[in-house]
């Protein structure tokens, strides 16, 4: 009766439904209203930057882990790990990116961002990021040229937040703010990153993401009230000299970052008491450099620093044991 | 509204698969013509066997009895003739002696065994019960009951917990002996609390199981009784987390529940005592849940201790496409691939699941989900502490000591990663290096 063909192995036996690629999947999925949105606001444009990105992206993932040796090498570089980072990255560069910025965007997320550190898991900073504030320092002029409408070659202008920082409060005070939330074109404006026009669409996303429980609310709450309240107190003090506190909610990355950046597994402290501080950090380095810095945004800057702190925080924030 | 009783932080809710045997009616297995009666079924000091091979032995005889401190003995199920006393080895690698029996079907009993009495209530008589009829935790440890009902004199048990959580996935045991021995569970609290001198019960049971909850509402005649339901919700079954789902007491880290005043027993246990108390019995069946897609008949069934697995299969119709067989629940249970092994007090099921019903996973490096933080019901970092183990950090393995080896953070690791594993083997590791001495 006893009979070899049965696995003897630990257990337990039953396993969650959600793994590493349904997990990125739904990652994908959570990410298409913002990503549709591109398209619609910048058709052929918003297509070239999301494919080239999404195939360099994709293409680099295969050939460092094949050059690293791993096995399984289809499954593992087909797990949607790479496809979230290339659509990331898509989301993050302005419509009028050229096909070999998207290239060398995914070539250093790919290299520098993850492989480099030993793949997904050891990477400590969320290399989508990493490749958008490369190609930000690198290619300065690309990376901050807004385009209005569908045509690249005659009218850009700058952001909401760049506009600030241009041309003082003035120029921004007579903006559409519900139209900016839903990603409506606001005359006058360059909209932004290709990704981030819709606060509404990513908002959905967001949702989606903690409705499934891929997501704690925790992170994004935290960083946009933290941003909401750091920048409402200097508003309420000298409405005069501050945008108020839900235009920033409603320009730049901040939803970007808030749901599909600072929630990033990998680079993210592991406690909830970590994740907050994490949120917190994120929020205040926006403020600041949203209120004070030199560039217009914040997001992409706050979150990789807040990565380098995530070692720190995780040492320090240890679990709360029961009936300990 | 009305939220369900239940622990504090983390757990999870794997399928239930309650309902491929939960209507069967406990049926009783009849004993095969050969018996494998294991000698160690419990936690604690190994038992001297007090039988060779040639002897005769009637049903109820001690085959084997514990010379000192933590332990238990094991009475015969049949009568017939001792043929061989032989090891064999247990899954987890445990070897363990075990009599064989062959059963002469004459069911002659011991003097003074099965027959109705009506017992003393008092503490040292009740021990003695428990102790002369080899009675251990049947909810899976085997810790010896008349241990865990012996608190020390300096602590005072005002309560009994029941323990009919049943989170296990499949099994549905305890649920049945709730539906079809209701009065006698009863019955045995009610000597338990007067023999112990204990005020309050509570029978917790997970809500998947309304009917057991209205039977023991409906038979209950005891003041001191309560029946609460609690949240299905992985693993309320747990001593710990039971303990404050049904009274929101927190047994301090690495302490037993006495310490809060309060003794656990399983429902299972609870009906030894009553056939022990009342029916001077000795504990020789076992109920247990025969299940998964990979039986024909899956059902609930009474089997003596000693029955093969072999026999069981080919009492529940046999197999079919089977490629794990489990002792205990998926969860907790232990993997096994020989047939030859008996059942013994503690099998509260045995499980034989197809490919579909749990598939393998790879493993992945660890992509810092934090998921098994937020389901361990201990409140640990079981990531650090897989970590820790694998490499034998000892520094920072102390907290494995605490883990109830429930197994929620590798069920919910999209990464496929054997935390649970890792770290009661780290358990190991840490335990022989603090004997080391540091």
């Amino acid at each position: 009766m006893s009979d070899n063909k049965f696995i003897v192995r630990a257990a337990p036996f039953l396993r969650h439904r959600d793994d590493i690629k349904s997990i990125m999947w739904t990652v994908i999925i959570a990410l298409m209203p913002a990503t549709l949105w591109a398209l619609y606001l910048y058709r052929f444009r918003a297509l070239s930057v999301i494919l080239f990105t999404i195939l360099f992206t994709q293409l680099f993932e295969w050939i460092f882990l094949k050059i690293r040796g791993i096995k399984n090498l289809t499954s593992v570089a087909f797990d949607g790990s790479a496809l979230v980072t290339g659509l990331l990255i898509a989301l993050n560069l302005p419509s009028a990116s050229p096909w070999w910025m998207c290239a060398i965007g995914g070539f250093v997320a790919m290299l520098f961002g993850k492989h480099v550190y030993g793949g997904l898991g050891n990477n400590p900073f969320n290399p989508a990021l990493v490749a958008r504030v490369f190609l930000l320092l690198s290619f300065p002029t690309i990376m901050t040229t807004w385009t209005v409408g569908l045509n690249p070659d005659v009218i850009s202008a700058a952001t909401p937040l760049g506009m600030i920082k241009a041309e003082g409060l003035s120029s921004i005070q007579n903006l559409d703010m519900l139209k900016m939330f839903i990603g409506l074109p606001v005359s006058g404006t360059g909209g932004g990153s290709i990704g981030e026009i819709s606060e509404l669409a990513l908002l959905l996303g967001g949702l989606l993401l903690i409705a499934r429980g891929i997501i704690k609310p925790l992170i994004p709450i935290i960083y946009i009230g933290t941003v909401f309240i750091f920048t409402g107190i200097f508003y309420f003090v000298d409405p005069g000299a501050y945008a108020s506190p839900v235009f920033h909610m409603v320009t730049g990355g901040l939803f970007l970052g808030a749901f599909f950046m600072a929630t990033d597994y990998v680079t993210t402290p592991l406690t909830a008491k970590g994740k907050l501080i994490f949120a917190l950090g994120c929020g205040i380095i926006t403020s600041l450099i949203r209120l004070f810095g030199s560039y217009p945004e914040g997001v992409s800057f706050s979150i990789l620093i807040m990565n380098a702190l995530t070692p720190t925080i995780d040492k320090y924030t240890k679990t709360r044991k029961f009936g300990g | 509204m009305i939220r369900a009783k239940t622990f504090r932080m983390g757990g999870i809710h794997p399928v239930e698969k309650k309902e491929l045997a939960e209507n069967s009616a406990l049926d009783r297995m009849p004993i095969p013509e050969l018996l494998h009666v294991p000698v160690n079924q419990h936690i604690g000091a190994p038992c001297k066997i007090l039988v060779n091979a040639g002897d005769r032995v009637k049903k109820n005889q001690i085959l084997a009895e514990t010379e000192a401190g933590l332990g238990s003995i094991v009475h015969s199920p049949v009568s017939g003739e001792c043929i061989d006393v032989k090891e064999m080895v247990f899954p987890g690698n445990r070897k363990n002696s075990v009599i064989i029996i062959k059963n002469d079907n004459l069911n002659e009993k011991m003097e003074n065994t099965e027959i109705q009495i009506e017992p003393a209530r008092d503490t040292g008589s009740f021990l003695d019960i428990l102790k002369n009829a080899g009675i251990i935790g049947m909810g899976g440890a085997g810790f010896p009951t008349y241990f865990k009902m012996n608190p020390p004199k300096d602590k005072s048990c005002d309560m009994l917990i029941i323990n009919a959580a049943e989170c296990e996935p499949y099994l549905n045991a305890d649920y049945r002996a709730m539906l079809e021995y209701s009065d006698k569970l009863i019955e045995g609290i009610s000597y338990i609390l007067d023999s112990m001198g204990m005020k309050t019960a509570i029978i917790g049971i997970e809500s998947n199981k309304p009917k057991a909850v209205d039977m023991l509402n409906k038979i209950n005649n005891d003041s001191r009784i309560t029946i609460q339901p609690v949240k299905t919700k992985y693993p309320q079954g747990a001593e710990k987390q039971l303990i404050y789902s049904l009274t929101k007491r927190v047994v301090p880290i690495r302490k037993l529940p006495f310490e809060v005043g309060v003794i656990v027993q399983n429902v299972g246990t609870i009906l030894a005592i009553h056939d022990a108390a009342f029916n001077a019995k000795p504990l020789t069946d076992r109920i247990l849940t025969v299940s998964g897609n990979g039986i024909k008949n899956p059902k609930n069934i009474i089997a003596a201790v000693g029955t093969l697995v072999k026999d069981v299969i080919e009492f529940c119709g046999g197999l079919d496409n089977a490629i794990y067989a489990i002792n205990g629940g998926p969860m907790m249970g232990k993997a096994f691939d020989d047939f030859d092994l008996p059942v013994t007090k503690t099998t509260s099921g045995l499980l034989f699941l197809t490919e579909d019903e749990c598939e393998e996973t790879e493993e992945r490096a660890c992509i810092r989900c934090s998921k098994c933080l937020f389901v361990c019901p201990m409140g640990l970092n079981p990531t650090a502490l897989m970590d820790a183990s694998k490499k034998r950090k000892y520094e920072y393995m102390d907290d494995v000591l605490d883990c109830i080896e429930c197994g929620s953070c590798t069920y919910i690791c999209p990464s496929g990663r054997q935390l649970a594993d890792s770290i009661i083997k780290g358990k190991e590791k840490y335990n022989k290096y603090l004997k080391r001495g540091k």
